[in-house]
């Protein structure tokens, strides 16, 4: 192998490649089950790489829905803590707007005091991103500057160009894959390049014609313009927009298990009031709309403020969860009308 | 990690969702986007549904009495003693002095065993669950009105809906998804008719709100049907063809004037009016009505009076139509379906019914006893007057759930002999001689029959706890030894019997569930399920109007307030899985009542002023919450809080057809716990 | 308590975003352990527990710390939750003062004397204690708040020639429920003023009668920097007298409480619009929260 910057996998290297990563690092990617693609450890199923985005993003490998922080075990009145090591992780079909997602993530737990749990996982895991050539109906990441091509933050990037995968190192761990499994990659020419980027300009096309065009700016003035109270009374606080969020990250913390036991966090959601009451009862954010507010002013306000990268990457997952039929996007473009 | 599909434990709705497993623990769960009903949505229980799965307060082991005390015991020595109890209480005071109870959290394998187990292994019919305090009276009514108890329409239906009317159910928290489906209709411009005394979010949702006072919801079903005639919008060649008894109807229901269903409603005329004429003109239109509408002493009628309106409409058996009583539990269908009930065998075949009990006593190779079973509220009376000397309770929290607490704690005490399984303890398991561990959902495979009839695989994510066992081995395991062949090899083949003895099952097996289920009748192998039912013919012929009449109601100057009772969005039935779930837990973490404002004022309360709530039953002590949702003169108490238990209060006025108690209107008094 | 003095040194400056004490692994969700050393009944629902970190090498969390930071304070099996530091920095041993609020509060009142407790922090940034230096300092204090305004007051008791004129002003509901009562009498030993008011009075009360502000119109503090913690109405109420008589906005220290679980600022419980009351604040100066509170 020499050192070009792009290589051309066959499509019928792909499980053969994979299955000599799966013998030493776990391997996740997006296949079948119940009709849908989803995230999971691959076992040699078929992979669904040509479905849409799967709902559940696999930012829950790096802040799991649920997870163990620590362990403690008393012993005369003293404790002794155990945690588990991060697993060495590959996932594999990652795309753009997730990509972005984990960005963000980094601007904010990778950030002043980093979140130990989550920095060893983002260490511990090879990300094998895939650029969207068949964006899903509800995208809009092109508005969102995040997709549909991804622009860094991966290990390797694959373009599928039909007749095999572009694919282009991102990372010396991307790089050291490529050279270890070098035998199932042939060099590309530049016309593979060109091809790859007439794709994604095409993928954005489509978004833009038939997805919802928002303009990020137009968004955060029409935050003001929204009827926040109307929009709480249909909310039925499912909490699904922000558990399906690949930016959203808010936890909670509770323990398990007297007098041993585990300290747990779970992932939360600000919709809920709970969120934010104090024991005595009082709420910071007592109404629904209140609640709402607040999440899009995270999203395209404080986030922004803090990391440079806007809070929502336009994977288009909340309006899909929402129960209340809450469409946010409509919402802005009422508003911003 | 892998992801596990299954369906929602909680409510009727019966959302598929996936469960997250990483090295042996569920880390997670997500709805399921292919799923009919939950098309990647679910409702905040829902993305928790697995939260309580690891609490360490997980029963893991066996537990038998032995001197007072409730030690550890083994699986042999737990079901050995619970099978030699039975067999000598049999012995000595006969088969109906035994009853089981079995669990709408259980799957239809494991209620279909354990009402075989009282049936063949007990010989007697003395088998309920908690459906009976919930939809008894729909099945008595829709099975006089229609044939048949259940959804007439998948929940999909509602989507092309032009009118729908809400009542008694507080659709928004107790069935989401439902509520979903509803909302989308809306906005596609079906009008939203709610009625309900208090102003739930659906009301507030709603075209058009009618806050009938408690107990009176025939007369305002009656007054609707009246204008409706009136205007002449009935659809006349539906009654002709398709039922009986209109014109006896019609001769009552015109004594239903606006006027005088204001009187005893307090609904203001303009606004019945405009219901009549928006479900009226509907050209579908559908009835939706949960346990507001069968909790009630006269709960049979009003869901006769509901079946009415919907067939003198002509709005059955066509999409967007019908009448849907919405389930509680995500297999109280199902639970149902299997026969764990005091009169019928699977697939509602009378256990009365010579020929049904024949074939029964063929497929079970035993006679049967003819006679119909206690209910669950009669076997509490029976046992306290100490007829009923044994029960075996599966996964059900009487204490807590059933009215008039005390008598349920009379009753329980005094048996000779009670066996609980469940996944954690409660007030229940404190009072048996013989604790069983079991599988959660997550931990066993079966099927649940959600509310609109569709039987769906549930999956088994990750091993039971300890000890724990699926119910579904423990009550074959029991069978056995009572001296009853039980060779199942899997869940799968208890199903492959029960669709040889259920003829609505008929066609129903393991390999043909695929992500969307198949709903019932589906009696063989190439049939595709029904989803809509009553489509050309009703399984009684006709359908049969009722003339219903609105009931004097009792009032109480001593208790002069209302109480009704409910559930909250955030908490599932006795809270055993919910309280356990730290977000919903945090939620809602305590009982309260909620008191209209002016009534408040009235008893100088404010909102976090502990109260006392009394009725002739008894009192209880809780925290007071001043809410516009609740109308003057009532007051609401969400039942799940063992610290302040709602049916302590509630009597057991029974409906005399379908013997469900009144849980939605006891007269109480509040006073300041001060004072 | 033995503890090497030279360690105790100078105090952390306020405006530090987050601690950084030794011993805890910054961003690390694991507690070290410290003993309750001493237990003492502040109201019949409130304690002033002192603690000692368990091992050598997490002592300096004992003393690195500055007035208004806070710990986050675990009781395993029940949870953690965030506790003001009431003591001062230049004093042993660290002390936390707990009202009974929820199950984690009624753990940790439970602790009895050699029990272990997890701390992690301090976290917060604390009383901008520097640029207080050389001014006049009027402290307002109403219920529970004041607790964090205790490490203040015995931290400037301490360097008190570095301050101008301090007052104290301090609120309870009734008599009973005043905190740290033997301690006045130190304060006004160090020339501190301080006026004590209660909403309730009962038999045994000869002091003031009323609200935190009505004791500022009888003492008339001069101008300078305040540091206030209380109920919201009591805050807005103080902060708009004190405006009245010449404090300026950017002078005006609050001390915010929110639902916290983490300390670190990625939760999310604590926001108030941009800012994390765990990490941006949990003191704010009255130009930046005025009108989120
Ligand atoms: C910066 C700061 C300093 C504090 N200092 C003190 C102090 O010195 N003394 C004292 O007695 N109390 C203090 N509190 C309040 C104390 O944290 C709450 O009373 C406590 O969290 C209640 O927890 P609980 O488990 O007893 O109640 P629960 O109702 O069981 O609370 C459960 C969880 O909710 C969160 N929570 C609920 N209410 C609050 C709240 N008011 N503030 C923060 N988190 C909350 C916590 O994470 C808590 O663990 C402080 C709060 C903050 C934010
Ligand atoms: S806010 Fe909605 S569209 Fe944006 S990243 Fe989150 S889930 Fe996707
Ligand atoms: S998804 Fe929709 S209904 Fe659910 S919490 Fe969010 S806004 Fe509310
Ligand atoms: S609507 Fe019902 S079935 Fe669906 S997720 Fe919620 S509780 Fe579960
Ligand atoms: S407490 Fe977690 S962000 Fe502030």
């Amino acid at each position: 192998m020499t050192c070009a910057s792009a290589f051309i996998l066959r499509r019928e290297d792909l499980v053969p490649l994979l299955e000599e990563l799966a013998e030493t690092l776990e391997v996740v990617a997006p296949v079948q089950v119940e009709g849908e693609a989803a995230f999971a450890t691959w076992r040699g199923e078929a992979l669904a790489l040509d479905d849409k985005n799967p709902l559940t993003s696999p930012m829950e490998f790096f802040l799991p829905q649920k997870e163990v922080l620590f362990r403690y075990v008393q012993y005369s009145g003293r404790y002794t803590f155990s945690e588990d090591p991060p697993r060495a992780r590959l996932i594999f079909g990652m795309r753009p707007c997730d990509l972005r997602a984990l960005k963000v993530i980094d601007g904010i737990f990778g950030a002043d005091l980093p979140d130990i749990p989550y920095a060893g996982r983002r260490r511990s895991t090879i990300i094998v991103a895939l650029n969207c050539t068949t964006p899903g109906e509800g995208c809009f990441c092109r508005s969102m500057g995040s997709g549909p091509g991804a622009e860094g933050g991966y290990d390797i990037l694959l373009t599928d160009l039909g007749r095999g995968y572009l694919v282009e190192p991102g990372s010396s761990a991307g790089v050291y894959i490529l050279r270890a499994h070098h035998r199932h990659f042939e060099e590309a020419d530049p016309g593979d390049i060109k091809e790859k980027e007439r794709l994604l300009a095409l993928a954005g096309d489509e978004i833009v014609t038939r997805g919802p065009s928002l303009n990020p700016e137009k968004i955060r003035e029409a935050i003001d313009g929204v009827d926040w109270e109307e929009a709480g009374r249909r909310c039925l606080a499912c909490g699904g927009c922000s558990l399906v969020c690949p930016v959203c990250h808010c936890f909670s913390v509770l323990d398990q298990g007297v007098p041993d036991g585990e300290r747990l966090r779970c992932r939360d959601t600000c919709i809920l009031s709970g969120f934010s009451r104090m024991t005595g009862g009082a709420n910071p954010r007592a109404a629904l709309g209140e609640r709402l507010r607040h999440w899009y002013l995270d999203k395209f306000v404080y986030i922004p403020e803090k990391t440079g990268l806007f809070g929502c990457v336009g994977c288009g997952r909340c309006t899909r969860v929402c129960l209340g039929e809450v469409d946010r996007w409509s919402l802005f473009k009422e508003a911003a009308e | 990690m892998e992801k596990i599909a299954t369906i929602c434990v909680y409510c009727g709705c019966g959302c598929g969702l996936f469960l997250h497993v990483e090295d042996g623990r569920i880390v997670g769960a997500s709805p399921s986007p292919a799923h009919p009903v939950s098309r990647g949505r679910l409702c905040v229980k829902g993305w928790l549904a697995a939260d309580f799965v690891h609490h360490p307060d997980r029963l893991k082991t066996p537990l038998v009495r032995k001197g007072g005390r409730m030690v550890r015991g083994s699986w042999d020595e737990a079901l050995s003693l619970t099978a030699r109890r039975l067999k000598e209480i049999m012995e000595e005071s006969g088969p109906d002095a035994l009853a089981v109870l079995t669990s709408a959290k259980g799957t239809n394998e494991e209620n279909y065993l354990l009402a075989k187990l009282a049936r063949v292994a007990l010989k007697t019919n003395n088998v309920d669950h908690v459906a009976r305090l919930c939809h008894a009276p729909s099945v008595a009514g829709l099975g006089f009105a229609l044939g048949s108890g259940a959804m007439t329409n998948p929940i999909r239906s509602l989507l092309s809906a032009d009118a729908i009317l809400v009542t008694g159910s507080n659709t928004t928290e107790q069935h989401p998804l439902i509520a979903a489906h509803i909302l989308e209709a809306q906005s596609r411009g079906a009008t939203l008719i709610v009625a309900d005394p208090r102003r739930t979010q659906m009301a507030q949702l709603a075209d058009i709100h009618l806050a009938p006072r408690l107990g009176t919801d025939v007369a305002w079903t009656n007054g609707i049907l009246n204008l409706i005639i009136d205007m002449g919008l009935v659809d006349e060649d539906f009654i002709i063809e398709r039922t009986e008894g209109f014109t006896a109807l019609k001769d009552l229901v015109v004594q239903y004037t606006p006027a005088a269903v204001e009187r005893i409603t307090g609904i203001p005329p303009g606004d019945l009016k405009k219901a009549a004429v928006a479900f009226g003109e509907a050209d579908r239109a559908a009835v939706v009505y949960a346990m507001g509408t069968t909790q009630h002493s006269c709960g049979t009628d009003n869901v006769l009076a509901l079946a009415n309106l919907v067939l003198a409409t002509g709005n059955v058996g066509r999409d967007g139509t019908g009448i849907y009583p919405l389930r509680g539990h995500q297999n109280v269908q199902g639970a149902c379906d299997m026969g764990a009930l005091p009169s019928v065998y699977p697939g509602y075949q009378k256990v009365e019914d010579p020929a049904a009990r024949e074939r029964m006593e063929a497929a079970w190779g035993t006679d049967l006893p003819a006679d119909p079973g206690l209910t669950a509220v009669e076997m509490m009376e029976a046992a306290e007057e100490g007829r009923l000397k044994g029960i075996y309770i599966s996964g059900e929290n009487p204490m807590i759930s059933y009215p008039d607490r005390d008598q349920v704690m009379r009753a329980l005490s005094s048996l000779e002999f009670l066996t609980v399984a469940d996944i954690f303890p409660t007030e229940t398991t404190a009072l048996a001689d013989v604790v069983l561990p079991v599988a959660s959902f997550a931990e066993k495979d079966g099927t649940f029959t959600s509310t609109e009839r569709r039987v769906q695989r549930v999956r088994r994510a990750v091993s039971p706890p300890g000890e724990a066992r699926p119910e579904v081995e423990v009550a074959a395991d029991l069978l056995r030894r009572l001296g009853v062949e039980a060779d199942y090899a899997s869940p799968e083949e208890v199903m492959a019997e029960i669709s040889s003895v259920t003829p609505s099952y008929g066609g129903i097996s393991y390999q043909r569930l695929g992500i969307s289920g198949l709903s019932w009748p589906c009696p063989s192998r190439d049939h595709p399920g029904t989803e809509i039912l009553h489509q050309g013919s009703f399984p009684i012929g006709r359908a049969r109007f009722s003339a219903v009449e609105q009931q004097e109601l009792a009032e109480d100057l001593d208790y002069p307030l209302l109480l009704t009772t409910g559930r909250s969005l955030f908490h599932f039935h006795t809270g055993t899985m919910t309280r356990r779930t730290h977000l919903l837990d945090r939620e809602r973490p305590k009982a309260a009542v909620d008191i209209n404002p002016a009534d408040a004022a009235a008893l100088g309360v404010r909102s976090g002023t502990m109260v006392v709530v009394e009725s002739v039953r008894g009192g209880i002590e809780i925290e007071a919450r001043l809410t516009e949702e609740v109308p003057m003169g009532t007051v609401y108490i969400p039942f799940h809080f063992a610290e302040a238990p709602a049916n302590q209060l509630t009597a057991r006025t029974l409906d005399p057809t379908s013997k469900i108690p009144c849980l939605k209107r006891t007269p109480v008094r509040i006073r300041r716990a001060d004072s | 308590m033995k503890m090497d003095r030279s360690k105790m040194g100078t105090v952390a400056e306020g405006g530090t975003r987050t601690g950084r004490a030794a011993g805890v692994k910054p961003g690390s969700y694991l507690p070290i352990q410290a003993e309750v050393v001493d237990i003492d009944v502040e109201s019949s629902n409130t304690y002033l527990l002192s603690l000692r970190p368990m091992d050598e090498e997490d002592e300096l969390v004992a003393v690195n710390y500055s007035p208004g930071q806070f710990l986050m304070v675990s009781v395993f099996g029940l949870g953690e939750c965030p506790i003001s530091i009431a003591s001062s920095p230049t004093r042993e041993p660290l002390q936390i003062c707990v009202r009974e609020a929820g199950r984690i509060t009624q753990g940790i009142m439970a602790a009895r004397v050699g029990d272990v407790l997890g701390i992690r922090g301090p976290f917060g940034n604390g009383f901008p204690v520097g640029s207080m230096r050389g001014k006049n300092v009027l402290i307002a204090g109403g219920g529970s708040g004041f607790a964090t305004l205790r490490s203040l007051i015995n931290y400037i008791a301490d360097d008190r020639e570095k301050f101008k004129e301090v007052t104290v002003v301090y609120g309870a509901r009734t008599p009973q429920d005043l905190y740290f009562t033997s301690e006045y009498g130190s304060w006004q030993a160090a020339k501190i003023e301080v006026g004590i008011t209660v909403d309730m009075m009962d038999a045994s009360w000869k002091g003031n009668v009323g609200l935190v502000t009505s004791l500022l119109a009888e003492i008339d503090p001069s101008p300078g920097a305040a540091a206030l913690c209380g109920p919201p109405m009591m805050i807005r109420a103080v902060a708009k007298d004190l405006l009245g008589r010449g404090f300026i906005e950017p002078e005006i220290y609050i001390s915010l409480e929110r639902h916290m679980k983490c300390g670190v600022g990625k939760c999310e419980h604590c926001t108030m619009g941009r800012y994390h009351v765990c990490t941006d604040g949990p003191i704010f100066s009255y130009d930046v929260v005025g009108d989120l509170i």
